[in-house]
């Protein structure tokens, strides 16, 4: 197929299943504490009702700064779809992909001029804690495999089993990245209530519709990336069944945890990254890792 | 791939047909619906049937269209008719496969 055409169809499959998947996440979390919650096409309504609402812009924003960083945010995470499930390519892109995305919810709030959005960019900053764990869990697939290329990584698995069972701490810090971006985390410090929405908070309108769009995304591009590099070669369907199960866990994990202050979302991250990372070490150097 | 988003974009539609369609039907505040809606039912075992064993892109679209709209329903509506319909369908899907 033409790779453009396949590159928009991995899109609005991304877009589409992401906001599904939130929207999922939503009605778990309410079914956990009592709520009836909303219907699951929610966040899909949610996303589009945005596109069509009035744009205003205030006064304090910086502005081309302000439009533009939505336009980026949006651009990266589907960058993340076209090295990810469009090409099979790196996963050191991927995890730059991810870093970028650190940076555009830092800029995000900087560039609104609200106190909301300007400590929410100070968050984003603590919150980059959670790249060291993905970083070294990059690592360490590589130090396995012997490659960082997606497509050889599944090769890889296909051949020996899927890594979970090799490395399963270094799947665990991944897992925790994952908790991390799921809505109403435990460690989401970027959007607390004390910040209204954080770093989203200025942004109204279409604005906040390509936000949604990135956000429904990125969701999707996580679980896939999770999936395919630890649960080795899976079909559509065990793809599926993958992502409602940790949709399921993570909505689970947040309904029943409450937020933590930014210091203890930190070393709650730092620990146990610096946990599996030291215990991945020790079965490497034991044996226990072939 | 254009089959997959063929399907998930139907799911889609037919969530969204359902909730405004249950929203016109039913406009009370929130209840736990007890009773089972034989309607309903049929369309949503008629439907994932189709999505999960017609093996045509066309039917399992429009199963999928089907299956959305009970699966969609307002909170507290489609809940049992969507579960039996889903037991119904991978039932099939599994004896299907068992006997070809």
């Amino acid at each position: 197929m033409n790779l453009m055409a396949d590159i928009l169809i991995q899109v609005i499959i991304a877009f589409l299943a992401g906001s599904l998947l939130l929207g999922l996440h939503r009605k778990v979390m309410a079914r956990v504490q009592k709520r009836p919650g909303p219907p699951i096409v929610q966040h899909l309504i949610h996303s589009l009702k945005f596109f069509f609402k009035e744009t205003a812009i205030p006064k304090t924003v910086s502005k081309v700064f302000y439009i533009g960083i939505v336009f980026i945010l949006a651009l990266i995470w589907i960058v993340g779809v076209i090295v990810g499930p469009v090409a099979h390519d790196s996963l050191l892109i991927l995890f730059g992909v991810y870093a970028v995305y650190k940076i555009v919810e830092h800029n995000s709030g900087s560039s609104s001029g609200s106190p909301y959005g300007k400590l929410s960019c100070v968050r984003a900053v603590l919150s980059a804690a959670t790249e060291l764990p993905l970083f070294a869990a990059i690592v360490f697939v590589y130090l396995i495999t012997g490659t960082m290329n997606i497509g050889e990584i599944i090769t890889y698995q296909s051949a020996h089993g899927p890594l979970v069972f090799t490395i399963p701490l270094a799947a665990l810090m991944f897992f925790m990245l994952i908790i991390t971006k799921s809505p109403y985390s435990p460690f989401a410090i970027t959007k607390d209530k004390v910040l209204i929405s954080g770093f989203e908070t200025e942004h109204f309108g279409f604005l906040r519709g390509f936000m949604n769009f990135s956000e429904a995304i990125a969701w999707y591009v996580m679980l896939w990336v999770f999936l395919t590099i630890f649960f080795g070669p899976l079909n559509a369907v065990g793809y599926l069944i993958g992502m409602i199960v940790i949709t399921f866990i993570t909505g689970f994990i947040n309904a029943a945890t409450p937020l933590l202050s930014p210091n203890h979302s930190v070393m709650t991250q730092i620990t146990i990254g610096a946990i599996c990372f030291f215990g991945t070490i020790l079965m490497i150097f034991t044996g226990v890792v072939a | 791939m254009l089959d997959y988003m063929i399907y998930i974009l139907a799911f889609a539609v037919g969530s969204i047909l359902g909730l405004v369609y249950s929203y016109k039907q039913h406009g009370e505040p929130f209840v736990a619906v007890t009773e089972f809606n034989m309607v309903m039912a049929v369309v949503s075992i008629f439907g994932w049937c189709l999505a999960f064993c017609s093996g045509n892109v066309i039917l399992s679209a429009i199963g999928f269209l089907l299956g959305g709209f009970v699966m969609g329903e307002r909170p507290g509506y489609g809940r049992k008719e969507t579960a039996v319909g889903l037991i119904f369908a991978i039932g099939l899907f599994v004896l299907l496969k068992l006997t070809v």
